[in-house]
């Protein structure tokens, strides 16, 4: 019911598809067949993905189009109505408290807005993970912590509380977070949202900077089609709770699908309008 | 017509899965508090401490101007209602029992309900709306042992604390208005009281504060986290939580009295 408990009961997933082993997972993230509901409104489709190690994945869509929602499902915050969700060769739909704690240290997440805590200075954000899932001293945590500011170049800034940084800052910091305790799964929420486009930019950088440096498999949730078209290796297409498209930035901006045309030069959905539905909708009935 | 039995029918419903929640969420708040540790979860002592300073030791000043207050109130109304029978000598009587057993608990709880009760409600709802609750899921961090846990252990161990301050000021100013008032000294109220108060009298007191401190605790961590929409949600559920809060703390001291007293 409430935010603080999980929101959905797990359905029973549906099996791996034939021949596939479990276990035998070659992607750091695997989607096989996953299909969520809020209430009575099924609002993801059949989705199936594979992003492959070392990948940044770039999963793009218009407002309403779902990717939210799916992100929500990877990173473990929805319960799918059925389907797959393996991470690093893990079922998360099957995983218990204890196994999904310790799936939890593989993954980082950024939010959108940062979501620091507010109560905490930037560097007691950042030790949080290490607190709760290693025995560090309190002098190594510091030390680790640290280290993760200065590789999103905010060093000297983690005695200051979040309220004080800038919005670029909040989300770097976010970063430093997320990467505290080294995951090999990074998923980030609509970083570029907010910011102008120099900071925007440097953040893009960062991002491929931390593939590179720290050997990662980075998952981005998007509408920025400059930053997508930037930083992916591949792009996900997601209109409706559906999956339109799969593929390198090129394959993409030759999709010959027009709804990826119009969501690629920004064109309004031309979908023509059901009058029934129209009547219906007038009367509140919709 | 119809509208008005759809519209009780929903928030009868709304209203029955709340209770459930607040149930379930005070089962898995002592589950934690118990088992936390097992399951590579524990409550944190020093969030406990961090708590307990700021709903206890913070609120040190305004419950003791509180209790002083009805402490010299229970002492005038006493002397003025006994004096019209002249027997102004038996004030320490109702003044005692009173304060121990009612208004201590009570006006602590109130005082609370509305300083932490609301605290918590507007920290876990806007927890909620700028993400960082999803935040502390992704992290590994149960977000009920994590926040809801440690303020209800604080609660419960601050809340019959102050209870027994308010006791100590309160009997204590009573004790200075009574004795200036009767010229006589104030070492014979402190007798007086102690010889007519019983331990039961200080348990049923401080049973109640405890009581007063897992609900407010609950109530608050219920409506903090269903929160919806921005600031204006914030400000929405904050209020209710404190109004659900000091009704649930009256409501249930009435029902207390009455079934402890029997």
């Amino acid at each position: 019911m409430g935010t603080l408990q999980s929101s959905a009961t797990a359905a029973r997933p549906a099996p791996l598809p034939k021949g596939t082993a479990e276990g035998a997972v070659e992607g750091a993230v695997e989607v096989w067949g996953l299909t969520a509901h809020y209430g009575h409104t099924q609002v993801l489709f059949d989705l199936n993905l594979s992003i492959q190690p070392g990948e940044i994945m770039v999963i793009m869509g218009g407002s309403g189009s779902g990717k939210s929602t799916f992100l929500r499902h990877l990173i473990g915050l929805e319960r799918p109505s059925s389907g797959v969700i393996n991470l690093l060769g893990q079922d998360i739909t099957q995983l218990g408290p204890v196994e999904m704690l310790d799936q939890r240290r593989r993954v980082g997440v950024a939010f959108q807005g940062g979501a620091l805590f507010s109560s905490m200075s930037v560097i007691e954000n950042i030790k949080l993970p290490l607190r709760e899932h290693t025995r560090l001293d309190e002098k190594t945590m510091d030390i680790m912590a640290r280290m993760k500011l200065e590789v999103v170049n905010l060093s000297g800034f983690g005695d200051l509380m979040p309220s004080e940084l800038s919005g670029g800052m909040l989300k770097r910091a976010a970063v430093a977070r997320a990467i505290a305790t080294d995951p090999k799964l990074l998923f980030f929420d609509e970083p570029s949202a907010g910011l102008d486009p120099v900071v925007s930019a440097a953040l893009d950088d960062l991002i491929l900077r931390l593939r590179d440096a720290m050997d990662m498999t980075i998952v981005v949730v998007t509408h920025e089609i400059h930053s997508a078209f930037k930083i992916a290796d591949r792009i996900t297409i997601l209109d409706h709770g559906r999956i339109l498209e799969v593929g390198t930035p090129d394959e993409v901006r030759g999709s010959e699908n027009q709804r990826v045309q119009s969501l690629l030069n920004r064109r309004p959905d031309d979908t023509p309008l059901d009058p029934e539905e129209y009547l219906r909708r007038l009367a509140g009935e919709a | 017509m119809l509208n008005f039995i759809e519209q009780t029918g929903r928030r009868s419903v709304r209203a029955l899965d709340e209770v459930g929640y607040a149930a379930s969420l005070l089962g898995e708040s002592l589950f934690w508090t118990l088992f936390g540790r097992r399951w590579r979860q524990p409550v944190r002592i020093g969030s406990v401490v961090a708590q307990m300073m700021q709903v206890g030791i913070e609120a040190l000043p305004i419950a003791t101007l509180l209790a002083a207050a009805i402490g010299f109130m229970l002492a005038v109304q006493s002397l003025y209602s006994l004096g019209l029978f002249g027997a102004e000598s038996f004030a320490h009587v109702g003044i005692a029992l009173a304060l121990t057993r009612e208004f201590s608990p009570l006006i602590i709880g109130v005082l609370m309900a509305g300083r932490s009760g609301s605290a918590l409600a507007a920290r876990l709802s806007s927890m909620t709306i700028n993400q960082e609750v999803d935040a502390l899921r992704t992290i590994g961090i149960n977000p009920v042992r994590f926040l809801v846990a440690p303020a209800a252990l604080a609660m419960l161990v601050m809340l019959p604390a102050l209870a027994m301050w308010a006791n100590l000021v309160g009997l204590g100013a009573a004790g200075l208005f009574v004795s200036a008032s009767l010229e006589t000294s104030f070492a014979s109220f402190v007798a007086n009281t102690v010889d007519i108060l019983t331990p039961a009298d200080l348990l049923h007191g401080l049973g109640k504060s405890a009581l007063f401190a897992v609900l407010i605790a609950i109530i608050a961590s219920v409506n903090g986290s269903l929160v919806t929409g921005g600031s204006d949600g914030v400000g929405r559920v904050t209020t209710r939580a404190v109004v659900h809060a000091i009704s649930a703390i009256i409501v249930t001291d009435m029902i207390f009295g009455f079934l402890a007293t029997r």
